[in-house]
């Protein structure tokens, strides 16, 4: 006759034998996963990335994000070790002044970095855009549709945030898309 | 529960530990020896959240080979040790000629039955081709030199046989070939 000490003991007993299967496959399958996880790599497989991308030089860019009226549908893409692509889209808008902060950049390495930018929208629509850096300002596109390359020095260890800043004299009807590039030295 | 799993469970604790104590000794050792700069990384890419990230392919390469091989050398070892004793164990039982040979060599105490049973060399058996595929995966992948990835291959098929091999002695025991009994 099985007493109560030993039912006890025998279902207590059945409960577990899943769970101690699952543990011993566990046994197998987490050493596994460390070891595939401690595999080393090179420093230059980090660079794959596309959104918070780091640059050779570790001169490390990230969207600010966050929602805006006016600046929407915001993309930073990698296009090769020095150079990305940032567009976004400018919604319709009353006659006023824009700004948001768009880009992050912190400089991690040991040399001053340079950034070049250039920037357009596809149709003009008599608007200014500028790039607002440490309170000053860099003028990318006038009401007139020109164009202008600017340059700033990062240096090490230094982060800025990069301002995107737009004006104009009268409502814009129609959204447009604006893109800038950027390049490292 | 049962006793088998119980001690299955209980076998498989110390490969599991020596072979993340391997890959993590195989990583430390070489980079504190030759001073090698490294940085660790934590960013989601798949299964992995972690980064051990060195400057050049290079030296990855050759990191990885060193760790892979204290790994693979912290499981095999033990596994022929237990294939090897068993066999010996087994053969001694049938063949008096095995008895002589281990006197000469005066090796007699470590024939024993102790710490040695067909579940334990099963366990250690599987770690080592689990750690065999993982070292064979870098290789293909370049991320490993070739004859690492070749030395594990040899190994884990050995050690295979030997699981093999000492299973067949075991039922053996259970249900003997006739030709034994005339």
């Amino acid at each position: 006759m099985e007493t109560r000490k030993e039912k006890t003991k025998r279902i207590f007993g059945q409960i577990l034998e899943p769970f101690a299967l699952g543990l011993l496959a566990l046994l197998f399958i987490l050493p596994a996963i460390t070891v595939i996880n401690l595999t080393p790599i090179t420093n230059e497989l980090k660079k794959l990335n596309v959104l918070g991308v780091t640059t050779q030089g570790d001169v490390v860019i990230n969207l600010v994000g966050g929602s805006h009226e006016i600046f929407t549908e915001e993309i930073l893409n990698k296009i090769d070790d020095e150079g990305y692509d940032y567009s976004v889209r400018l919604n319709k808008r009353g006659a006023d002044s824009y700004s948001k902060p768009i880009l992050k950049i912190e400089n991690r390495t040991e040399e001053a970095a340079k950034i070049f930018f250039f920037g357009q929208t596809l149709t003009n629509t008599n608007s200014t855009i500028s790039m607002i850096i440490d309170k000053e300002h860099f003028m990318i596109q006038n009401s007139k549709g020109e164009t202008f390359d600017n340059e700033i020095e990062i240096l090490p260890g230094q982060n800025i945030t990069l301002f995107l800043a737009l004006e104009n004299l009268s409502g814009i009807q129609f959204s447009e898309i604006f893109d800038l590039s950027i390049k490292i030295r | 529960m049962s006793k088998l799993l119980k001690r299955a469970l209980k076998i498989s604790l110390t490969p599991a530990i020596l072979m993340v104590a391997g890959k993590f000794l195989g990583i430390l050792i070489p980079t504190l020896m030759f001073d090698i700069e490294f940085a660790v990384q934590n960013e989601m890419i798949g299964i992995s959240s972690i980064q051990i990230l060195y400057p050049n392919s290079a030296t990855t390469l050759f990191i990885n080979s060193i760790s892979n091989l204290v790994m693979l050398v912290l499981i095999a070892v033990p596994t022929i040790y237990l294939i090897i004793k068993t066999s010996l164990y087994q053969s001694t039982l049938q063949n008096p000629r095995t008895i002589v040979k281990i006197t000469k060599l005066n090796i007699l105490n470590w024939i024993t039955k102790k710490n040695s049973s067909f579940l334990q060399i099963f366990i250690w058996s599987s770690f080592l081709l689990v750690t065999a595929s993982i070292i064979i995966v870098h290789t293909i992948q370049n991320m490993t030199y070739t004859w690492i990835g070749v030395s594990s291959g040899v190994m884990a098929f050995f050690c295979i046989w030997g699981t093999m091999r000492t299973f067949e002695l075991e039922i053996a025991k259970i249900y003997p070939e006739e030709k034994n009994y005339y």
